[in-house]
């Protein structure tokens, strides 16, 4: 990066473009992290540790990464399934599916929310199907992770579908050939093949989920210890000025989430190192 | 394992790929489907893979029908241009696959496998890559191990689409040897696809030659060569001169065939000298006809140059065409015509 003796660059201005990104980024992300941080040691440490310990916390801690790994997982699976066919298949309206999959980018959260509430709500279109059987799915966490689900799709899906689209004939032509069946052939090949994809997929939508605050919030029934979410919990703090208490919870959740991104991004980037080595 | 193929006939929509194609091949052949791009010789070699439905037709493996049998059943060892090396295996992996999705009956153990493997690593002499990525290797060691890999499940007929192609001249040529050599080890039946006439003739025992979905001529490289069938076959196969004469009749010549005179001799021609360039021990002359005005290359070896060189632009010499053939329109037995 500071290499001193310059190679010919293409583009010669890399002290200006280095530059830009380092001013950018501190402006957007570390700036505002930092100040989280800081924030939250207005806090006493014991202060801090009470307020991260407590068991409403806890518990919102515990359903919001459990939710949020659930809908990542049921993204990771239905998104590549979602992929597969807008790729490997022609059939009438493909572009209208093709589109329909940005459509949870596009719509307000809140707006999802309140849908997804009025169609899986006891009474509503779906809920009463599941009432009789005594599977409650609004105000409960598979709410949530219907939710968290909806505003997770696109990813994998994007990120699985041009991986697919390059994906050569002739690998699953050389397996035919060694005496592979079809199974055989998606498990060994074409799967390992898309797996640093869905793996990108799934640590956006984990990520996204994770951070979720709008569609949540009508479809959970935020009841304390059962289905408050983690930023459900740091809003409520704000509201009743706790200004550190929030800071103090939110730095946590930063801080357990960058670990968990940062995990799978390392196993991503081992697996692209053994693939790509020149 | 013997291949026929009975008047098999392939269309991709509109495009007719393959037309009422019928080809013999023994047993133990080492075979080169020769012709231009498009004239359907990947598909035909794919079709024999069954990677490629057949329209119409039969294809028979020593006389049992293997026209609708799928791919994996048919015991062919495919290689690939690209050579499709599965990227998120190593080396052992990718040799080993073959053996691995084998139905657990008749699947070899790990240990067996293991040999196996290295067996194989030995005879393409790469066993110091085993524990390798595909992305680690250079193209003739990929080549190598795609066939390696190929042969690891024991194939009684080797399939290999433009197995060069990708390569570079001098790795090329060195492949070639080699996969001669692996051939007469193996004696196993071997078709090659290649567009490359001078890779043909110097690998193949029988050639094909093949022109839009049809074959021109099926021979040994000695008769393609020297007794072409048609005028097709004579320009796709070597380096050649046309001549139109007054009857609009095309006689054709090999510029190795055309001697050249410092002095008028017999039936000889005068011509001008264009240009002179030597390509190591050969010399190629481009010439002038003084009688028709027509344009030629002659080629001779460093030797004969000097004996009548050094030449330069301008030059006059006398050149005799001894050796013209001439192709009837609808005529399939070559003629020779001296002028």
């Amino acid at each position: 990066m500071f290499n001193k003796s310059k190679p010919h660059r293409v583009l010669p201005a890399f002290g200006l473009s280095m530059g830009y990104t380092i001013i950018y980024l501190s402006l957007i992300i570390l700036i505002p992290v930092a100040v989280l941080f800081l924030k939250a040691t207005t806090l006493s440490f014991s202060d801090i540790w009470q307020t991260v310990t407590n068991d409403r916390v806890i518990a919102s801690f515990k359903l919001t990464f459990y939710t949020s790994f659930v809908a990542a997982v049921v993204n990771a699976i239905f998104g590549t399934l979602i992929a597969w066919v807008l790729v490997k298949y022609q059939f009438p309206g493909k572009k209208i599916v093709d589109a329909l999959v940005d459509l949870p980018f596009a719509l307000p959260t809140a707006v999802a929310g309140i849908a997804l509430t009025t169609i899986y709500a006891p009474n509503g279109w779906i809920g009463q199907l599941f009432e009789p059987i005594g599977v409650r799915i609004a105000f409960t966490p598979i709410g949530i992770m219907i939710a968290l689900t909806f505003i997770g799709l696109p990813f994998v899906v994007r990120t699985v579908q041009p991986v697919l689209q390059d994906f050569d004939r002739q690998f699953e032509e050389a397996a035919s050939t060694l005496g592979a069946n079809s199974t055989q052939i998606f498990f060994k090949i074409i799967l390992p093949t898309l797996f640093p994809a869905i793996l990108t997929g799934f640590a956006l939508a984990f990520a996204r989920a994770l951070g979720e605050y709008g569609s949540v919030v009508f479809i959970s029934g935020n009841m304390p210890m059962k289905t408050e979410i983690v930023p459900l919990l740091i809003v409520t703090k704000l509201e009743q000025f706790d200004y550190a208490g929030a800071a103090a919870i939110a730095s946590v959740m930063l801080i357990f989430s960058f670990i968990l991104l940062f995990v799978i991004n390392f196993w991503q980037w081992r697996i692209a190192k053994k693939h790509q080595v020149a | 394992m013997g291949i026929t193929i009975e008047n098999v006939s392939k269309s991709f929509g509109e495009y007719l790929a393959i037309k009422d194609v019928q080809l013999e091949i023994p047993s133990g052949d080492f075979i080169a489907l020769l012709g231009p791009s498009g004239s359907g010789k990947t598909t035909l070699l794919r079709m024999i893979a069954g990677l490629e439905s057949l329209d119409s037709g039969k294809i028979h493996f020593n006389g049992v029908d293997y026209s609708n049998k799928p791919v994996k059943e048919r015991k062919v060892g495919f290689v690939f241009q690209h050579y499709a090396l599965f990227k998120h295996m190593t080396i052992f992996e990718n040799i080993a696959f073959g053996l691995k999705v084998r139905p657990f009956k008749i699947r070899p153990s790990k240990q067996e496998i293991k040999e196996r493997v290295y067996d194989l690593l030995k005879f393409v002499q790469l066993e110091h890559l085993a524990e390798r990525y595909p992305s680690q290797l250079s193209g003739g060691q990929k080549q190598r191990i795609a066939l390696a890999r190929a042969l690891a499940v024991e194939p009684e007929v080797l399939l290999l689409d433009e197995p060069f192609g990708a390569l570079d001249a001098k790795v090329r040529q060195e492949l070639r040897h080699w996969l001669r050599e692996i051939h007469e080890k193996l004696n196993i039946t071997t078709i090659f696809v290649t567009h490359d006439q001078e890779e043909a003739l110097e690998m193949a025992d029988t050639i094909v030659v093949m022109n839009q979905g049809q074959i021109e001529q099926i021979g040994s490289p000695d008769q393609v060569y020297h007794h072409p069938v048609n005028a097709f076959v004579y320009r796709f196969l070597g380096r050649v001169n046309e001549f139109c004469d007054s009857d609009n009749e095309i006689s054709y010549i090999r510029p190795h065939e055309i001697a050249l005179k410092k002095s008028a001799q017999g039936n000889s021609v005068p011509a001008k000298v264009l240009h002179v360039h030597s390509v190591g021990s050969l010399v190629r002359i481009q010439l002038n006809r003084l009688d028709t005005n027509a344009l030629f290359e002659a080629e001779i070896n460093t030797e004969k140059y000097q004996e009548i060189g050094p030449l330069k632009k301008g030059d006059l010499l006398y050149a005799s065409f001894s050796n013209l053939v001439v192709f009837g329109n609808e005529q399939k037995e070559p003629l020779t015509a001296i002028l």
